[in-house]
C-alpha cells in the first residue's frame, strides 16, 4: 500500500478514486482497512489538502474535533457534540471532515456479514440483533448513523463546502439505495474542504449512551433556535443524521421490536433540548 | 558528606504495605507478559475457525507456507503427544481435527519473521469447512445431538445424567422439598455472558532450551498445571517445560485455561526460534473463556413472620463448547443458590450443558454471582410480600456458624452474616445531592440528559457468599521454598500467580513476618525452582500462599536452629480436606464438600433518570466478611474492583453472540465502566478470624462481585418499581415510566 501527500486540494481530488482513499486523521479509516472491511492501493494523506483551523463561522475540515470542544466561536451544540464524541485521544486525531464521513457501527457490516449495506440481499440487524439500530429510514438498512457532531451541524443549518460545490448538511446525506448504498452524495474522488455554521441564538446537545462517558449514541439530540423557530438534528436513530421540526415527528417512527425504546428516549431528550433553549 | 535514607520498616502481616508493583504499573515500566522479547525471535499466529459449528473437509497450508518469512504452519497432524488437553477434562484439542465446536477455536498455528507476515500467511491457510447446524439455545441442548458423544466430564463419581450435551447435573435435596409456606414467591432470572475484559491480552513467549524442552513465559494463574497440560501434548516429560511467570495484566479466572502455551512451545520447538504469541483484542474475546450465562427458576417459601420454610431453584448454564471448569461452577452455583440464609427444605437443581456458543469457564464469582442475583431478587420480593423490611428478614434468616447449609455441611468456621448485615446497614446512606449538578453527577453523565427531570432514587441492598478454596476432594495444596543464607538474607520461593491481586505481597508480609527481618527477596514465580502453589483463584491464593510461606519459613527456622548453616527448605500446605457430594442426594459425604465460606453485604443508592432508563450508581457500602486483613489497602482495593465488575455486569457488559459468533469484540462494542460510571465505595473490613486459616485470613477477591450485581439490581428495582430480572438490564424494562 502506498501513502501519499499530495501538496494542496487540487493534487488530491487528481490522486484520488481508483482504489486510493482519502486518509485524514485514521481513526475510522484505519481500523476498516486492518478488518478489511475496505481495501485500498493508495492513501492519500490530506493534511496539506484540506483546511484545518477556525475562523468565525468558517470551520476548515481538517480541524480536529479537540480543537473544535474549545473554541468559543463554535456554536454550543457542535461544541458539545464533539467533545461528548469518542474519547481524548481520538478526538484529538480525528478530524471533522472524517467525521461526518465515518462508516456505520452496525456491527453486522462491521464482522463482514454479506448484508444489505455491503450489496448483499438482507438486513440482519432487522432479522437478528438490532438494539443500537434505526427507528427512521429503516426499510432497507437499519443502522444507526454514529456521528454526534453531524446531528448538531444538521440543526444548526450549517453547508459544507467541496472541492466542487457547495451543498447543505441536510443535502449532504441521503438513504442509501438500491442503486448506491453509500449515505452521502458525494463523489469517490470529492473532498468535504470546510464548513460553514450560522450562529444560532442558542443551541444545545444531549445524548443518551450505554455508560456515563466514551460511547456512542444511542441517541443524540441536537436543538438550534434561530428566533423563534427552532431545528432539531438527531444522531443513532437512522442511518443518516436525522432533521425533526417537534417531537411530533416521532409519532411517524418506524421502529424495530428493539429499538422502540430510542422513540421514548428521542421524545424525551427532544423536550428536554427544547426547554434548555 | 553522605547522610544514609532512614530505612523503613516494610509491612508484616496486618500492615497496608505499599505494593511492589504499584509505582512501576502506573509509571508504565512494568513489563507485562507482551513485553517478552528474545533474539531471533519468531512472532505466532492462530488460524481460528469462522463458524461456530463445522466439520473441516481439508486443511492446505502449502500456500501460507511460502508466503514471506514464514517459518512453520502447523496443525493437528504436527501436535506430538496427545492431541487434547483440558484444565479439568481433556476434550479441547490443541489444534482442531475433523470439527470445530466454536468461534474462534484454534485451528492452525503459523510462524514468521514480524507478526504482519505471520498474519497474511494466516490469511492464506486454506480451510474447507462443512457448516453445521450450531447449537445456540440452551435450553434446547439436551435434545439434540451430542457434541462431545464420549461424554468427557462423566464417570467423575458426578450424578450420572444420560441427556446428551449435560457437562453436569448436581440435584441438592434437603428436608422435604414441598414443604408449603404461609407465603411463596417466585420468579426467573436471566444473566447474559459476561467477559474478564483484562487488559492485558493473552500473551508469551517460548523458548526452545536446545535440548529439546522449552521454557515459556507467559501470564497466567496457576503456573504447575499449565506445564501438565502442556508438557503430554508436546510428548515431553514434565521437567522438560517450565513455565515461567510474565506480567499479568489482569486475570479474573480467564487466565486458568490455556491460550497460547502449546502453541507457543509446539512453533518454539518446530523452528528451534523462540517463538512470542500476542492476541489482539478481538482474538482476546474469543481466546478465553467467560462467565457463564444463566438462567434461574426461584420459588422461596415462607412463614408470615418471615422465616424461610423451603427454597426451591433450577439453574441453567451455558457452558459453550468445552468443559473447562464448568462442573465445578455448577455445583458452586448450587451450592450458593439459597443465598447465606438458613432453611429446612430446600431443592436445587443446576445443570450446565454444552452449546456452540462461546465456552465458558472461570469468572471472578464463579456460579455464585449468578445465584446471589437471583436469591436477592427473591429476598427482596418475599419482604415486600410480608412487608417486611428487607434488611430485616435477612437478619431473620441468616446463617451463622453451627447452621447446616442445605448440602448438610455444617458451618463450623466463621461466617459472620448478621454481623455484615448489621455493619452494612449502619453505614449512613448519604443524602440526595442538591440540584442543579454537574451532569457527571446525574444519570446520563456527560451526555448532558437531565437536569433533575425524571430522576428517581432507589436504595438496595444485598448479602451473599461464596466458598473460598477448592472443593469437593480436590487434593488442594501450595508449596513455599525458604532459603536462609550465610550473610543473613532470605530468599522465598513461591509459584503463586500475582494477577493484580497483590499475593506478592502477601507472601512477603508474611516471611517478614516469620523470619522477623526486611532482608529478604520473593524470587520469580516458576515451575523450575518450587512446587505448584494452585491456582490464583478460588479466593484461595492468600489464604494456601500465606499458609506455605509460614510452614517454610518456620521449618528453615528450626532447621537453622539445629544446623547453625545455610539452610534451604520446602514445605506444602494443605487445608482442611473436603469431600464429594453425594452424587444422588447432594449431600456432603464427609464433614465438608466446601472448606469455608465468606460473605459480604452491600448497600447502594442508585439514580434512574425513567424518561430516558439512565442510571448512576450513586454511592455504594458495603461490610464484608475477610476473616483478616493481611494487608487492609489490598483488601480495600479488592472490594472496590470486584464492586466495579459487579457493576459491570448489572449494567452494561454483555458478550453479544448470533448463532454462537460473538458480535462485539471489541472494547468498543463491549462497554466496561469507566471511573464515572463507578461510584465511592465505604467498606467495612469486618475481621472474624477463621479458625482452620493462617493468621486467621479468608479470600476477599469474590464476595463483593457476587453481591455488587445484586445489590444494584436492588437499588434500580426500588427506584423503578420494575422487577428488572435480566441483567445487564435493557433499556426497554425501564424506560419510559411515566
Ligand atoms: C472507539 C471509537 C469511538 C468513537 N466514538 C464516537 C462518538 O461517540 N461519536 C462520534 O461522533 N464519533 C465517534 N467516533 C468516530 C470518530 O469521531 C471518527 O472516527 C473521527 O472523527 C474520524 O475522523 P478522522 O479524521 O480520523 O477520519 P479518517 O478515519 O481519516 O477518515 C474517515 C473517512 O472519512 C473520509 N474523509 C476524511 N476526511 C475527508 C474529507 N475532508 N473529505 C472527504 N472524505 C474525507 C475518509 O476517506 C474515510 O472514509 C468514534 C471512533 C472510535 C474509533
Ligand atoms: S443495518 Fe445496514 S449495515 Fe447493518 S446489517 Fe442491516 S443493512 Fe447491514
Amino acid at each position: 500500500m502506498e501513502l501519499r501527500r499530495p501538496p494542496d486540494a487540487q493534487h488530491a481530488v487528481a490522486a484520488l478514486g481508483n482504489g486510493s482513499l482519502a486518509l485524514a486523521g485514521g481513526t475510522d479509516l484505519v481500523p476498516l482497512l486492518r478488518d478489511g472491511i475496505v481495501r485500498a492501493d493508495t492513501l492519500v494523506h490530506l493534511a496539506d489538502a484540506v483546511p484545518r483551523g477556525i475562523d468565525g463561522t468558517r470551520i476548515g475540515a481538517g480541524t480536529t474535533l479537540a480543537e473544535l470542544e474549545v473554541d468559543p466561536q463554535v456554536p454550543a451544540a457542535l461544541r458539545e457534540a464533539c467533545a461528548q464524541a469518542a474519547s481524548p485521544q481520538l478526538r484529538s486525531m480525528g478530524t471533522i471532515g472524517g467525521n461526518l464521513r465515518q462508516a456505520t457501527r452496525c456491527w453486522y457490516w462491521r464482522l463482514r456479514f454479506p448484508c444489505w449495506l455491503h450489496g448483499g440481499e438482507v438486513c440482519h440487524a432487522k432479522a437478528g440483533q438490532h438494539r443500537e439500530h434505526a427507528i427512521f429510514g429503516n426499510e432497507r438498512c437499519a443502522s444507526a448513523h454514529p456521528s454526534d457532531p453531524a446531528a448538531a451541524l444538521l440543526a444548526l443549518g450549517a453547508r459544507v463546502r467541496t472541492d466542487r460545490r457547495e451543498l447543505s448538511v441536510a443535502e449532504l446525506y441521503r438513504l442509501p439505495t438500491d442503486e448506491s448504498r453509500d449515505v452521502v452524495v458525494l463523489a469517490p474522488d470529492e473532498l468535504v474542504l470546510e464548513l460553514d455554521v450560522p450562529l444560532p441564538d442558542a443551541s444545545v446537545y444531549l445524548k443518551a449512551m450505554d455508560r456515563k462517558k466514551w460511547a456512542f449514541p444511542l441517541v443524540g439530540v441536537a436543538a438550534a433556535r434561530f428566533g423563534d423557530r427552532v431545528a432539531f438534528g438527531l444522531a443513532g436513530v437512522a442511518p443518516i443524521p436525522w432533521a425533526v421540526d417537534s417531537a411530533d415527528d416521532l409519532d411517524r417512527a418506524t421502529p424495530l421490536p428493539g429499538t422502540a425504546y430510542k422513540v421514548q428516549i428521542a421524545r424525551a431528550l427532544i423536550a428536554r433540548a427544547f426547554s434548555a433553549l | 558528606m553522605t547522610v544514609p535514607a532512614e530505612k523503613l520498616r516494610l509491612g508484616r502481616v496486618g500492615e497496608s504495605a505499599r505494593r511492589t508493583d504499584a509505582v512501576p504499573k502506573v509509571t508504565g515500566e512494568f513489563a507485562y507478559s507482551s513485553d517478552a522479547y528474545a533474539a531471533g525471535m519468531l512472532w505466532g499466529r492462530t488460524v481460528r475457525s469462522p463458524h461456530a459449528h463445522a466439520r473441516i473437509r481439508s486443511i492446505d497450508v502449502s500456500e501460507a507456507l511460502a508466503m514471506p518469512g514464514v517459518h512453520a504452519v502447523l496443525t493437528h497432524e504436527d501436535v506430538p503427544g496427545e492431541k487434547r488437553y483440558g484444565l479439568e477434562f481433556r476434550d479441547q484439542p490443541v489444534l482442531a481435527f475433523d470439527r470445530v465446536r466454536y468461534f474462534g477455536e484454534p485451528v492452525v498455528v503459523v510462524a514468521a519473521e514480524h507478526p504482519e507476515q505471520a498474519r497474511r500467511a494466516a490469511d492464506r491457510v486454506r480451510i474447507e469447512y462443512e457448516p453445521l447446524e450450531p447449537i445456540v439455545d440452551p435450553e434446547r441442548a439436551t435434545e439434540q445431538e451430542p457434541l462431545h458423544p464420549d461424554r468427557p466430564t462423566m464417570g467423575h463419581g458426578y450424578r450420572d445424567d444420560p441427556r446428551p450435551n449435560v457437562v453436569r447435573s448436581l440435584v441438592i435435596r434437603r428436608g422435604d422439598p414441598d414443604a408449603r409456606g404461609d407465603v411463596s414467591v417466585s420468579g426467573v432470572y436471566e444473566l447474559g455472558i459476561q467477559d474478564q475484559a483484562f487488559l492485558g491480552p493473552e500473551s508469551g513467549l517460548a523458548v526452545p532450551d536446545g535440548e529439546g524442552g522449552v521454557d515459556v513465559y507467559v501470564a497466567t494463574q496457576w503456573l504447575h498445571v499449565d506445564r501438565d497440560q502442556v508438557a503430554p501434548c508436546l510428548g515431553l516429560r514434565p521437567e522438560q517445560v517450565r513455565i515461567h511467570l510474565a506480567g499479568v495484566g489482569g486475570a479474573f479466572g480467564g487466565r486458568e485455561d490455556l491460550s497460547m502455551q502449546i502453541h507457543g512451545a509446539l512453533l518454539a520447538l518446530h523452528t528451534n526460534r523462540p517463538v512470542k504469541i500476542v492476541y489482539d483484542r478481538q482474538e482476546s474475546f474469543v481466546g478465553h473463556i467467560h462467565r457463564h450465562p444463566a438462567k434461574i427458576w426461584a420459588e422461596h417459601r415462607a412463614t408470615r413472620d418471615g422465616k424461610l420454610v423451603c427454597i426451591r431453584v433450577r439453574i441453567l448454564l451455558d457452558g459453550g463448547a468445552y468443559a473447562s471448569s464448568s462442573t465445578a461452577v455448577t455445583s458452586n452455583a448450587a451450592s450458593f443458590a439459597c443465598g447465606p440464609y438458613a432453611v429446612e427444605n430446600a431443592l436445587v437443581e443446576s445443570t450446565c450443558v454444552y452449546t456452540n456458543n462461546p465456552p465458558c469457564g472461570a469468572m471472578r464469582g464463579f456460579g455464585a454471582v449468578q445465584s446471589c442475583f437471583a436469591h436477592e431478587a427473591q429476598m427482596d420480593k418475599l419482604a415486600a410480600a410480608l412487608r417486611i423490611d428487607p434488611i430485616e428478614l435477612r437478619l431473620r434468616n441468616a446463617l451463622a456458624p453451627g447452621d447446616s447449609l442445605p448440602t448438610g455441611q455444617r458451618i463450623t468456621g466463621t461466617l459472620p452474616v448478621a454481623d455484615v448485615i448489621r455493619r452494612c446497614a449502619e453505614l449512613p446512606v448519604p443524602e440526595a445531592e442538591e440540584l442543579p449538578r454537574d451532569p457527571i453527577r446525574l444519570p446520563g453523565g456527560a451526555g448532558n440528559t437531565t437536569r433533575g427531570e425524571g430522576v428517581r432514587r432507589g436504595v438496595g441492598f444485598a448479602v451473599g457468599f461464596k466458598n473460598i478454596g477448592y472443593s469437593e476432594g480436590f487434593d488442594d495444596y501450595c508449596t513455599a521454598r525458604v532459603r536462609l543464607l550465610a550473610d543473613g538474607s532470605a530468599e522465598v520461593h513461591c509459584a503463586a500467580a500475582e494477577v493484580g491481586q497483590g499475593v506478592a505481597n502477601v507472601i512477603l508480609q508474611t516471611a517478614r513476618t516469620e523470619l522477623d527481618t526486611d532482608d529478604l527477596v520473593l524470587a520469580p514465580a516458576t515451575t523450575s525452582s518450587v512446587g505448584s502453589a494452585g491456582s490464583a483463584s478460588a479466593s484461595r491464593m492468600t489464604w494456601m500462599a500465606a499458609g506455605a510461606v509460614r510452614e517454610a519459613c518456620r521449618a528453615a527456622l528450626a532447621e537453622r536452629e539445629r544446623t547453625g548453616g545455610e539452610v534451604d527448605v520446602e514445605r506444602v500446605y494443605r487445608h482442611p480436606r473436603t469431600t464429594p457430594f453425594d452424587p444422588e442426594t447432594g449431600q456432603v459425604t464427609g464433614e465438608r464438600a466446601h472448606v469455608a465460606y465468606a460473605c459480604a453485604a452491600m448497600r447502594v443508592v442508585a439514580e434512574v433518570d425513567v424518561e430516558l432508563g439512565l442510571t448512576r450508581v450513586v454511592w455504594i457500602g458495603t461490610a464484608q466478611d475477610v476473616g483478616r486483613a493481611v494487608n487492609p489497602q489490598a483488601v480495600e482495593g479488592q472490594i472496590e474492583g470486584g464492586t466495579a465488575q459487579g457493576l459491570g455486569l448489572a449494567l452494561m457488559e454483555e458478550v453479544q453472540t448470533r448463532g454462537g459468533l460473538i458480535t462485539n469484540a471489541s472494547f468498543t462494542d463491549y462497554l466496561v465502566p469507566t471511573t464515572l460510571d463507578m461510584p465511592p465505595v465505604e467498606s467495612v473490613l469486618v475481621e472474624d478470624p477463621e479458625p482452620d486459616a493462617p493468621y486467621g485470613v479468608k479470600g476477599v477477591g469474590e464476595p463483593p462481585t457476587v453481591v455488587s450485581t445484586a445489590a444494584i439490581l436492588s437499588a434500580l428495582r426500588d427506584a423503578t418499581g420494575r422487577e428488572l430480572t435480566r441483567v445487564p438490564v435493557s433499556f426497554d424494562e425501564v424506560v419510559g415510566l411515566d
